[in-house]
């Protein structure tokens, strides 16, 4: 990666043009697999961007991706500027939208994959126009082309010291032949990429200015909010709109079928006037067949599952044999439960239905998603379907969802007017796509000298139903690459078996961030630490002899580098002081604790937790130390913001956070209930980024995972109690 | 409908609204001052944060029939250009991620430094306590909170 590479011409495909119209260049985007999932491995992608520079010097890109807080508006410009030697902060984004010249295009964001599946192809599209651009001044001055350089968004001719702007040259450079083969840059010369650079959304965001979902106004809309059944598979029974439609502002109550669980929607001339209306609203509900489910005897289930056999996802060896014959093993279950998103801002919506067209403005992760249900609910063609994608206020799996999309068509057409519907902060938190529980057993033998011989690891939960039922394929997991966490083990243990035994829930479930590997990592850091204390070996040390001899880890879907974990366990020891004596806090007790994990073979994190525990067992983090190796840094300020962000996410269920049902209902309602990290709670972060000129890989969930078992391993260090439960709570540290 | 009157961001108004309605409403759906946000309705997020002459105060929790008559500053309103130290920090310490809590972060950061013009950590923790950022970024804003309050640019 450090010498300059080529671009195949094939990437690129020249529109015509026309003179005053700039140099328009479209670039193919490597196609970049879901991160696993039957859904995205089943098809692969050939996304586009769009660039132009127009003669007026303005240089546009159109951003494939919804902004969440991941910065990926902030990266792609510099990505772009960086190769193309423009002004980056001059760079005019637009929000590309699902149809027309992006029809075939992957808008969707998902998977860590923002930076992933958009770089390399953004790299090439500004190293080409730079060439290109050059080119049509060498031409004009009549000049050689190596006597001139590109630099802020200008050709210099070096010894004249003549300059032409961009967009000059712009229409010259639009009839060049695309060049073959163009040089990309040198990392050791970035003046952007790896660098700390600020947010182009901060200026507008610290003024209040920032557009999100909630914050759209269209001519004429109308607010709403939507009764739902509080059971799970509820219907509506009954209902009587004449309390509602008495509240001031209330203007229509209307029965709606789509979104998750259909309902009644209560429009009105603002938001609070749609609340009171739908308070006062009288509605009787069919509990349906649910309405006796309780998480607690779930759990139980989850539990009597892990004595079935699982569909295999991971098979080394002969691990049943080995276990079974040896008279060195440890087993353990660990228990992980349901989670809610919450992000900040609820679910919203604003659609307009008209008889040929529609308009959405939502904050989506999936707007392909939203333009399809709109034309399927709208009654019009995709291409009459425009997504406005806003900013999101936070994503974190919940909005690739589009239930909130259809409430909000369904009800525009119904009510023939524009009209946001807005989730309360209860309904967000009671009838979401929840992150499923599961439960997981581990067990492993070792030999005299403490070498794991054989390891064994089952999960029994519910799939994640965005990618389909189960169905009875033995290989299905195998296929998948799933669970994340069993079958990318990066442990080198000669005997290995993972397997998964799916239990159906009614609980609607989805991606909550980092998807399947928070529970399972939370098992698997756990256990070895387990096998740590049981060989009498350091948690470190045992790692590391785990990953020896540091080889590549050939799976059928990916391959993993076991040294570059290696590296950022050794990095974060030595950051973290491992071997250093625990400190001593009067009155409480301390410990560290470690853990690490790779994601989907891109990206290597490794974290050291440090507690204390209080005479009422009150449980402090006081500092989370991470190392990470996510292949090239792009943003420095942006991978630092990412990996504290997804430090806070992970404490959260480490803690706090549990949904539980009743009678069919969720429990929880909002952050009283769900309680979620503050900044008293927030632990000092401490971040080291290795370098890397690896392609970068994904970064916004990859810190979840090792937060809880670097936590239960730390509480497992100061008090020798080893909590298998999340969250994790005094009470449990009290009982065990 | 009553019609009420009070002050936003130095400007008198008057607005149509049924008396119980919630400021923050009143700011979003009547008055179009959308940079105070909506997080959760019953005081615990923090998200609607504004100043009530040099307090913050949750607008959620605050009726358009007990503000009437009241001054009051938003987020649009905190400084021309966005040049409050604290905005200028926000920025200079790239605390945003997805930004929506941030508002009124920013708000009651600006209030807290109105009357404690330079806060210890505890002082920062206590005022900062029960605003929620799901992005997590508090160790940020207290870095941001810190150089507002010393005064520095750079």
């Amino acid at each position: 990666m450090s010498t300059p590479s080529s671009i195949s011409r094939r990437v690129f495909l020249k529109s015509t043009s026309s003179a005053g119209a700039g140099l328009l260049l479209s670039f193919a985007l490597p196609p970049r697999l879901f991160a696993g999932g039957a859904e995205a491995r089943a098809a692969a992608f050939a996304p586009n961007a769009y660039l132009s520079i127009g003669s007026d010097d303005r240089i546009k890109l159109w951003v494939t991706r919804s902004e969440m807080g991941q910065g990926v508006r902030t990266i792609l410009p510099m990505v772009l500027a960086e190769e193309l030697e423009a002004d980056w902060k001059k760079i005019e984004l637009l929000q590309a939208m699902p149809g027309g010249k992006f029809a075939k295009i992957r808008l969707r964001t998902s998977g860590s994959g923002s930076a992933v599946g958009t770089w390399k192809a953004l790299r090439e599209a500004g190293a080409t126009a730079r060439e290109m651009l050059i080119t049509a001044a060498a031409q004009q001055w009549a000049v050689e082309r190596g006597s001139c350089r590109a630099q802020s968004s200008q050709v210099i001719h070096i010894p004249t010291g003549r300059k032409l702007s961009y967009g000059a040259l712009a229409d010259a450079a639009a009839t060049l032949p695309i060049p073959a083969n163009v040089a990309l840059k040198d990392p050791s010369s970035f003046r952007l990429l790896g660098h700390r650079m600020h947010r182009v959304d901060a200026p507008a965001i610290v003024q209040g200015r920032a557009t999100y979902g909630i914050d759209v106004r269209v001519e004429g809309m109308r607010y709403a909010v939507v009764a739902r059944c509080p059971v799970l598979g509820g219907k509506l029974k009954h209902f009587d709109t004449a309390k509602a439609l008495k509240v001031p502002g209330v203007h229509n109550v209307v029965p709606i079928e789509k979104g998750i669980a259909g309902g009644v929607a209560v429009v009105a001339d603002n938001s609070w006037a749609a609340m009171k209306g739908r308070e006062v609203l009288e509605i009787e509900w069919e509990p349906g067949p649910h309405r006796d489910f309780d998480s607690e005897a779930f759990q139980a289930t989850l539990r009597s599952a892990l004595s079935q056999d699982g569909f295999l996802s991971r098979s080394d060896g002969d691990t049943a044999k080995v276990l079974e014959s040896s008279s060195r093993k440890i087993e353990a279950v660990y228990e992980y439960p349901f989670q809610a998103h919450l992000p900040i801002e609820p679910m919203n919506c604003t659609a307009h239905v008209r008889s040929d067209a529609v308009d959405i403005w939502v904050p989506t992760q999936a707007p392909e998603v939203a333009q399809k249900l709109g034309a399927q609910i709208g009654s019009v063609d995709p291409e009459a379907v425009k997504v406005h994608i806003t900013l999101l206020g936070g994503g974190f799996g919940r909005r690739l969802f589009c239930d909130y999309v259809e409430e909000a068509v369904e009800l525009s057409k119904k009510i023939g007017a524009p009209v946001q519907v807005l989730w309360t902060r209860d309904d967000d938190t009671r009838c979401g796509f929840f992150h499923p529980a599961s439960v997981n057993h581990l067990a492993a033998a070792y030999d005299g000298s403490g070498a794991i011989t054989a390891w064994a690891h089952r999960e029994a939960g519910s799939d994640l139903s965005m990618f389909g039922p189960p169905g009875n394929d033995p290989l299905r997991y195998q296929k998948d690459g799933s669970p994340w966490g069993i079958y990318d083990n990066p442990y080198n243990v000669p005997n290995m078996k993972g397997d998964y035994v799916p239990v159906s829930s009614p609980v609607p479930t989805g991606p909550w961030r980092a998807v399947e590997y928070p529970s399972t990592v939370f098992a698997r850091e756990c256990f070895v630490d387990e096998l740590a204390h049981a060989t009498g070996k350091d948690p470190l040390i045992l790692r590391l002899e785990l990953l020896r001899p540091y080889d590549l880890l050939k799976l059928p879907e990916e391959t993993i580098d076991r040294e570059r974990l290696r590296r950022v366990l050794e990095l974060v020891a030595d950051k973290a002081a491992w071997r250093s004596p625990p400190q001593r806090i009067p009155g409480r007790r301390w410990g560290r604790g470690i853990a690490c994990n790779v994601y989907h073979s891109d990206s290597y994190i490794a974290q050291v937790a440090e507690v204390s525990i209080g005479p009422e067992n009150d449980i402090r983090v006081h500092r989370i130390i991470c190392a990470s190796d996510c292949g090239m840094v792009l943003n420095l300020s942006g991978l630092e913001g990412q990996i504290e962000s997804g430090i806070l996410w992970g404490l959260t269920p480490t803690l706090h956070g549990k949904i539980t049902f009743k009678h069919g209902q969720a429990q929880q309602t909002s952050y009283a209930d769900y309680r979620v990290i503050d900044m008293e709670e927030c632990p000092l972060i401490e971040t080291y980024a290795l370098p890397s000129n690896a392609p970068p890989g994904g970064l916004g969930e990859i810190p979840v995972p090792p937060v809880a078992p670097a936590v239960a391993n730390a509480i497992f260090a100061a008090t020798g109690k080893r909590i298998r439960q999340l969250p994790i709570t005094p009470d449990k540290i009290a009982r065990a | 409908m009553p019609t009420y009157s009070l002050v936003v961001n130095g400007k008198r108004l008057t607005v149509e609204a049924a008396d119980d309605t919630p400021l923050l409403w009143v700011l979003r759906d009547n008055l179009g001052l959308t940079g105070t946000k909506y997080g959760c309705g019953m005081g615990i997020c923090g998200a609607c944060t504004i100043h009530q002459g040099a307090n913050s105060i949750r607008s959620c929790q605050i009726t358009i029939h007990e503000a009437a008559g009241k001054s009051f500053t938003t987020i649009e309103g905190l400084a021309a250009n966005g040049s409050h130290p604290c905005q200028r920090a926000w920025i200079e310490e790239d605390v945003s991620q997805c930004g929506y809590c941030q508002p009124g972060m920013i708000m009651q950061a600006a209030a807290l430094l109105k009357s404690n013009p330079h806060p210890s950590d505890a002082d920062i923790t206590t005022s900062m306590q029960g605003h929620v950022c799901r992005c997590g970024t508090y160790n940020r804003i207290r870095k941001a909170i810190r150089r507002a309050a010393s005064g520095s640019t750079a």
